[in-house]
C-alpha cells in the first residue's frame, strides 16, 4: 500500500491569468499603446459602432483592431474597408478571449506605431466579464432590443466597464425600453460607469463617444506607469 | 461554457506544481468551487476526463468541493447564505450586503501517491 501525501497549494485558478493581464497592460502603458476591450452580445452593433468610431478617429489615431470571433471573418473584412489595421482571432469554440490570446494577438497585429486598439471580444455577456485582457479600459454595448434589464441579469459585465454605450437608441418609440430606468439600475452597480445613449446607424451620440476615448489615450499615453 | 479550457488551465496548473516538487503520481485534485462562482460542477466534472487525456494526470481522480455564498448584511451585521435567503437578509429583508464567500474557484490541493 502506497501512502498518500497531501500536498496544499491553495491557488486561485485564474491568478495566473490576473498577473498575465496586469503584466499586458504594463508592456502597453510603456509602449504607449491604449487597449480597449469592446463587449456585448451577439447582435448588438459593436462591429457598425466601432466603423463608425474608427471614421471619426482615424485622422488623429493610428488604430489596430482585433476581432475575436469563434468562426468567420466577416466582422474583420468590415473593419479592414475603414482602412483601420485588422487581425481576426479565431478562439476556436472558446467563449472568451483571455490575457494569453489577448497578447499573441497583439503580436499577430503588430502594434508598433499604433495609438488605440480595439479588440472586438467574443459575443457573450458572460465570460468576457470574467476574464481579465490586460485591456486599459473596457467597454461594452446595450442595445435597445435587448431590453433594460439585462443590469439586473448580467450583473459583472456592468461592474467591470468604464463604460456603456446604448445603442440603437434611434428605435427607443418601438420597444419597452426604459433608458431612465436602465441607467439607474447599472449606476447602481457601478458608480463610476459613463453612460453614452448612441445609434450606430444614424451616428447619433458616437462623437461623444469618440471624445471619451480621445481623453482615455491621452491619459493613458501621458501618465506614466505605476 | 467556459469550463473546459479553465479545467485544462487547472490540468496545466496541477501539472506544473508535480514537476516543480519532483512528483510523479497524483491520486487526486481537490478544487473549491464558489456556489455563485461561474463555474458549474458537474460541467467541470464532465470535461476533465478530456483535460487530462494523455497527460500525467489522466488516471488522477477530481474531487470538488463546494464554497457556500454567505453574505454579511450591510444593515444588521447578520451573516445568512444568499441562495438559501434568495438574495435578501433573512433578518430585515434588505439586499444590500457584502458578499463573504461563494466566487471562489481554487485549488486547494493535490494528494500524492
Amino acid at each position: 500500500m502506497s501512502e498518500f501525501k497531501i500536498l496544499e497549494i491553495k491557488q486561485a485558478v485564474f491568478e495566473k491569468n490576473d498577473r498575465q493581464a496586469d503584466q499586458l497592460r504594463i508592456d502597453l502603458k510603456n509602449e504607449g499603446i491604449f487597449l480597449l476591450n469592446l463587449m456585448s452580445s451577439p447582435g448588438s452593433g459593436k462591429t457598425t459602432t466601432l466603423t463608425r468610431t474608427i471614421n471619426l478617429l482615424k485622422n488623429e489615431l493610428k488604430i489596430g483592431v482585433m476581432e475575436a470571433d469563434i468562426d468567420s471573418d466577416v466582422d474583420a473584412i468590415t473593419i479592414a474597408k475603414t482602412g483601420a489595421k485588422v487581425i481576426q482571432l479565431h478562439t476556436g469554440g472558446m467563449c472568451h478571449l483571455d490575457a494569453g490570446m489577448t497578447k499573441q494577438g497583439l503580436a499577430g497585429l503588430g502594434v508598433n506605431e499604433l495609438d488605440l486598439v480595439i479588440l472586438e471580444n467574443v459575443g457573450n455577456l458572460v465570460c468576457p466579464a470574467e476574464f481579465d485582457t490586460g485591456s486599459s479600459k473596457n467597454a461594452m454595448i446595450l442595445s435597445v432590443p435587448e431590453g433594460d434589464d439585462k443590469p439586473l441579469k448580467y450583473p459583472l459585465m456592468f461592474q467591470i466597464c468604464d463604460v456603456l454605450l446604448i445603442n440603437k437608441i434611434d428605435v427607443l418609440s418601438v420597444f419597452d425600453f426604459d433608458i431612465e430606468l436602465c441607467k439607474a439600475r447599472v449606476l447602481k452597480l457601478n458608480p463610476n460607469i459613463k453612460i453614452i445613449p448612441i445609434s450606430a446607424r444614424t451616428g447619433e451620440g458616437i462623437p461623444e463617444f469618440c471624445d471619451w476615448v480621445k481623453e482615455e489615450v491621452k491619459n493613458w499615453k501621458g501618465v506614466s506607469h505605476e | 461554457m467556459h469550463e473546459l479550457s479553465v479545467i485544462i488551465e487547472v490540468a496545466k496548473q496541477v501539472e506544473a506544481i508535480a514537476i516543480e516538487n519532483n512528483i510523479t503520481e497524483v491520486d487526486s485534485i481537490v478544487l473549491q468551487i464558489g456556489e455563485i462562482s461561474s463555474m458549474i460542477p458537474r460541467y467541470i466534472e464532465e470535461c476533465y476526463p478530456a483535460a487530462v487525456d494523455r497527460t500525467m494526470l489522466e488516471k488522477t481522480k477530481l474531487v470538488i468541493e463546494i464554497v457556500k455564498a454567505t453574505a454579511n448584511c450591510d444593515h444588521c451585521d447578520q451573516v445568512f447564505n444568499i441562495v438559501d435567503s434568495e438574495g435578501h437578509c433573512p433578518i430585515c429583508q434588505t439586499k444590500d450586503w457584502t458578499l463573504l464567500t461563494g466566487k471562489e474557484f481554487i485549488i486547494k490541493e493535490i494528494i500524492v501517491c
